[in-house]
């Protein structure tokens, strides 16, 4: 019999009564039966021990020779028992068994006992299980388990006995703390302290954790997608309608001082041949929101830290003097650091200021509050705890940021240039709105702020900032003038009419006050489309300059407009109080005042089609006033997106992603080394039967992009075709400088692989990123060479000739050259290593995913596709696996070791070491060891990498974006025909099949 | 409108590729109805010569039909709108009507400095756009 077998029959006798042992089967039941029944029992079981090996003996000489039934029939049950397997022996047995002679009153007695048994072991229930869960299915009913009288009546009872040891078995609460001084909310915001020692929250942190997958990035907390179904409904959110983002963990750093010492000290850090710089007029005089790419100083192209945005602040200003400027850059938290650094070292300002004017608040009070209130709060009285629920309060304004440690100074000052840089992370809110109906949204929740008119009790409101501006005429018509431009916007349908990057100033009521009873979409008007000078002052100028003045730039007024917010809970009880329950809230001069910065985000610019796609504004709130935004901006109609949301949006627009689409970055560089450490980490979950074998789909690369070889390799390619035709006259002078260029490159190829084998080999585990890293290292030593083209001259240069048929419709761009070879040899001289951002779109099926290769059709493709034209594309041969067989023999090897331990267990410390570090070095579908040649791995020469990819709702096919080696792309726009210039081949990490896409450079 | 025309001609004489980039905006427009149909030349002539249709017809779920709708082209999508109310009006047996009307729509085009000291500069163009009412007679 088996094991399983015998545990199972242990667990049913488990709760037997003992008196009754009822342990196998019928046979040994009649035993029982007969030995009570039988009189003396005790007596037989006393001979029994002593009996047992001669009786045995005597069965098996002659069982049948034996006369005497009652010794007969004990043995041959003695004998079942021990074989446990009663029923087997069972039915030669019976028929001899049956006894001669039976007491009643013995018998009776002894049936009793059972019977009372059984029904101690009927009421006993056998099972852990309580008695709802034993029901069956369809006798269940919801919330049995809390109301006893929904379960059957018999089992009530029983029910109701464990219901009272359950309430037994609970934890007891603190009898000091009922239920509503437990929720009370001093310990609510103590212990939402406590949970963002590491990953900071938003201010709209509840509302999103109650209704998105939230993910720790970036020292915040942040909703990455919502978890109800909805890619599609942002989609359209974001094409017709209207999404909002919490943008808030943005960084912002601002810079004050004088305007040429700032400009002098930006610009080592921005070239104009990437586009207009800090510098630009329209930018500088605070009508526009610009954005640059910043490099290390003076070190373009090369070492790039990030793409910001940046706003100056508009040089009217009423109080400060007109000497100094205000500049504000936002980042991605990712850049942050790196840029921080290398601000404050191009500003020379290295001096930190403790408590400075700018900011009085320094963090350091914040944690030793919350270490104070932590321990104590128990034992304190009612009072002081009233009192700490106010520290605790300002615990919760107070808290910062993320991405920089509490006790680091926040503001930086030189004495030499005089530019203070302060980082002002976490002191604004910013949301996004996208799409057409953000201008509906925000003329519905926002409604301009009331001007002080009487002089009457102004001794009572808080605003004296705003009573202060209310005094000056001048104050009142401008922002009677930003309330204009702002209803104006209301007769306007999409954001992207607007001229790009307009900022628009304005203060606010508290939007709390007119929110909607139920919610509702706003839509647009059709009444407010006028078609007056005004609009088209508006949408030919944008905003005038003096209506982009607000107060939010004003450090005092936005701490006092935070402090004197009026709670949720005040609001809502003075709405309680209202004679006509529902009416209007009207505050009068105790109403807040809000500053806000409205700045539009001007959407897909480049390219042709789709002008002007996921446009919107964003809006810039003091700190503290981020849910009062939040709640009546989705009162109206706009839908909440996440980091999703996000990357979607960047794919639309054909934008790099930040950070992920940086690879020239350092932030760009590690954010891919953790996507191909997570991806490796989930390939290596599944069992090697249903992942892909990427060594026999000639992938070698999967999870991540090995920039640095590919450019490398094209340049050696390159350089040996130079060599090759090295008889050739022309070029003789562009040929000039490339050779010692390339020698050094060359020289460094030669010598990479092999710091990468000596790496491999005493390195263990996730080989494949630590190459990655290992090149990184070695080339940030030598001077990284890679860097990403964006010389906007060249990138134009590049589009037009990427275009399929260039000559017919582009004649009248004068500054265009063809594409000859000296024109491709004068960009390789200057770039000879780098990538540029394309955009890619299928010709017919496929929808390609991140890490694609982007390869060059060879002729034979291009001519089959122009015969055929349902031709799909080109299929890669299998590979064969050289790793397999390495592994397998791994294994045997390991085998092998166990056998040999099991015989000497002395060497067991030795063995398991050597088997270990060489299976962790090959994981079956992956290449191991140093990479072969990139380029030349496939039957398609490889060109690049997709970084991002799906299919494409805009514009309902698959599209990509990724990056491409310039002189592979110069090398096969130079080798093919004009007519299908343009096209290349992508193919999937996990597929063997081609797929047509052309290919388009945006400038 | 004449003062900004004034500024143009002058931009006309010192513009440069190399100095500016243009931009095309996206034409002012008021807001949709639901029988309003702007023809564009991406979308397949048949799929938006259906969805008019469709609007006429009420649709697949029972809708409310259109008595009229209004197809607006712009520009190079003149044409297709005219042909597209002419195909709805010799698809329906007579009981369609179409009434056009012709506007003159501005259009922006913005002007990008690739050099710091420029100001981006606007320019205004004209195209031409169609709007055509197509609606239903009870035939007699």
């Amino acid at each position: 019999m088996s094991n399983a077998k015998e545990r199972k029959h242990a667990k049913k006798m488990r709760n037997q009564p003992t008196n009754v042992t009822l342990s196998s089967g019928f046979v040994a039941d009649k035993y029982v039966k007969h030995h009570n029944g039988g009189g003396k029992p005790f007596q037989r079981k006393k001979q029994e021990p002593h009996l047992g090996t001669s009786r045995q003996r005597s069965v098996k000489m002659s069982p049948q020779l034996s006369s005497e039934p009652d010794v007969n029939e004990q043995s041959s049950s003695k004998i079942m028992f021990k074989k446990k397997g009663g029923w087997k022996a069972g039915p030669e047995g019976t028929s001899q068994e049956i006894p001669k002679y039976i007491t009643a009153s013995t018998f009776a007695q002894a049936r009793a006992a059972e019977i009372s048994a059984m029904l101690k072991a009927v009421t006993q229930k056998s099972s852990n299980s309580l008695v709802f869960q034993t029901l069956p299915r369809h006798m269940r009913r919801r919330a049995m388990s809390h109301n006893i009288k929904r379960l059957p009546r018999q089992l009530q009872e029983i029910a109701q006995k464990e219901a009272e040891k359950a309430v037994h078995q609970k934890k007891e609460h603190s009898k000091n703390k009922c239920h509503k001084a437990r929720r009370c909310h001093i310990n609510r915001t103590l212990a939402f302290n406590h949970r963002q020692r590491k990953n900071i929250w938003l201010e709209t942190h509840i509302w999103h954790a109650k209704r998105f997958h939230m993910v720790k990035k970036w020292g915040y907390c942040l909703g990455e997608r919502p978890t109800v179904k909805s890619h599609r409904a942002c989609y359209r959110a974001m094409t017709n309608l209207c999404l909002l983002q919490d943008m808030s963990y943005y960084c912002c750093l601002e810079l004050k001082g004088q305007e040429e010492e700032i400009l002098k000290a930006l610009s080592q850090m921005c070239s104009i041949d990437a586009g207009l710089t800090f510098a630009a007029v329209h930018c500088l005089s605070g009508k526009r929101q610009g954005s640059v790419v910043l490099y290390r100083a003076n070190k373009y192209p090369r070492e790039m830290l990030g793409p910001v945005s940046f706003i100056w602040k508009s040089e009217r200003t009423p109080s400060d003097t007109s000497e100094n400027r205000q500049l504000w850059i936002w980042l991605h938290p990712t850049l942050k650091q790196d840029i921080l650094d290398e601000i404050k070292a191009v500003c020379l300002c290295l001096e930190p200021i403790e408590s400075s004017v700018c900011i009085p608040n320094p963090l350091l009070t914040p944690a030793q509050e919350k270490s104070q209130t932590g321990p104590d709060d128990e034992k304190i009285s009612k009072k002081r705890k009233r009192k700490d629920y106010q520290d605790a309060k300002s615990v919760k304004k107070l808290i910062g940021d993320g991405t920089r440690d509490p006790s680091q100074p926040r503001s930086w000052v030189s004495s030499a240039t005089g530019i203070t840089v302060s980082d002002l992370t976490m002191e604004l809110n910013r949301f996004r709105l996208i799409g057409p109906l953000s201008h509906c949204v925000l003329t519905a929740a926002l409604k301009a702020a009331l001007i002080h008119t009487g002089e009457a009790d102004t001794e009572e409101t808080p605003h004296h900032w705003w009573i202060d501006s209310c005094k000056s005429s001048d104050s009142v018509s401008l922002h009677q003038r930003q309330e204009a431009v702002f209803q104006l916007l209301g007769g306007i349908s999409s954001p992207a009419e607007i001229p790009a990057g307009t900022i628009l100033g304005l203060t606010v009521g508290d939007p709390r006050v007119n929110l909607p009873q139920k919610w509702s979409k706003a839509l647009p008007d059709p009444e407010r489309f006028q078609d007056n000078e005004k609009v088209r002052q508006l949408l030919l100028e944008g905003v005038p300059v003096e209506c982009t003045h607000s107060f939010i730039w004003n450090q005092d007024i936005c701490k006092s407009v935070t402090e004197n917010k009026i709670s949720d809970q005040d609001l809502n009880r003075m709405r309680s109080e209202l004679l006509v329950p529902g009416s209007q809230l009207v505050l009068g001069p105790r109403e807040s005042k809000i500053p806000i910065l409205l700045i539009q985000q001007p959407g897909k610019v480049t390219g042709e089609d789709r002008v002007g796609w996921g446009s919107g504004w964003d809006v810039l709130l003091p700190k503290g006033w981020g849910m009062a935004f939040w709640i009546p901006f989705i009162y109206r109609g706009a839908r909440v997106g996440g980091l999703k949301e996000t990357t979607v949006h960047s794919q639309y627009k054909r934008a790099p992603n930040i950070p992920a689409d940086f690879p020239d970055c350092l932030a760009g560089s590690r954010v891919a080394k953790e996507q191909a450490k997570d991806l490796l980490e989930m390939y290596k979950r599944r069992p090697p039967a249903k992942r892909p074998n990427y060594v026999k789909l000639g992938t070698v690369t999967p999870f991540y992009c090995p920039w640095e070889q590919l450019t490398q390799e094209w340049e050696s390619r390159v350089q040996a075709q130079e060599a090759s035709e090295a008889s050739a006259p022309g070029g003789k002078e562009s040929d000039a400088p490339v050779p010692g260029k390339i020698h050094q490159p060359s020289h460094e190829a030669s010598r990479e692989p092999e710091v990468m084998d000596t790496e491999c080999q005493d390195q263990e585990g996730n080989e494949r990123v630590l190459d990655q890293d290992a090149s990184e290292k070695l080339v940030t030593a030598t001077g990284s060479q890679l860097c990403v083209l964006r010389n906007r001259k060249l990138l134009k240069q590049l589009s037009v000739w990427c275009g399929p048929s260039s000559k017919d419709r582009r004649t009248p761009c004068r500054g265009h050259q063809d594409l000859t070879r000296e024109a491709c040899l004068s960009i390789l001289a200057h770039f000879p290593r780098a990538l540029v951002w394309v955009s890619l779109s299928l010709l017919r099926k496929g929808s390609p995913e991140p890490h694609t290769m982007i390869c060059v059709p060879t002729k034979e493709d291009l001519l089959q596709l122009g015969q055929d034209q349902h031709y799909c594309g080109p299929q890669e041969s299998r590979h064969s696996d050289p790793f397999k067989s390495m592994i397998l023999k791994a294994k045997e090897k390991k085998k092998m070791a166990k056998k040999q331990n099991q015989g000497a267990t002395s060497s067991e410390a030795l063995a398991p070491g050597a088997p270990a570090t060489g299976q962790e070095a090959l994981t079956l579908g992956l290449w191991s060891g140093p990479l072969p040649e990139v380029t030349t791995h496939c039957s398609r020469t490889l060109l690049g990498f997709v970084t991002q990819g799906d299919f494409s709702m805009a514009v309902g096919c698959g599209e990509a974006l990724g990056f491409v080696s310039v002189t592979g792309l110069l090398d096969m726009l130079a080798s093919q025909p004009a007519t299908t210039r343009g096209l290349v081949l992508l193919r999937p990490p996990a597929s063997l099949q081609y797929r047509f896409a052309r290919m388009a450079i945006e400038v | 409108m004449a003062e900004n025309r004034e500024p143009r001609g002058a931009v006309e004489a010192e513009l440069d590729p190399v100095e500016y980039t243009l931009r095309k905006r996206l034409p002012h427009r008021l807001p949709r109805r639901p029988n309003d149909i702007y023809v564009n030349m991406k979308t397949d002539f048949k799929a938006q010569l259906a969805r008019c249709q469709k609007l006429l017809d009420g649709g697949a779920k029972g809708q409310n039909a259109c008595t009229e709708i209004y197809i607006h082209g712009l520009g190079l999508a003149i044409n297709r709108a005219i042909n597209i109310a002419l195909q709805l009006q010799a698809g329906s047996f007579g009981s369609l009507q179409v009434a056009a009307n012709t506007s003159t729509v501005e259009l922006v085009d913005e002007l990008e400095p690739e050099t710091d000291t420029r100001e981006p500069l606007t320019r205004i163009r004209n195209n031409s756009a169609i709007h055509i009412r197509v609606f239903r007679v009870t035939p007699k």
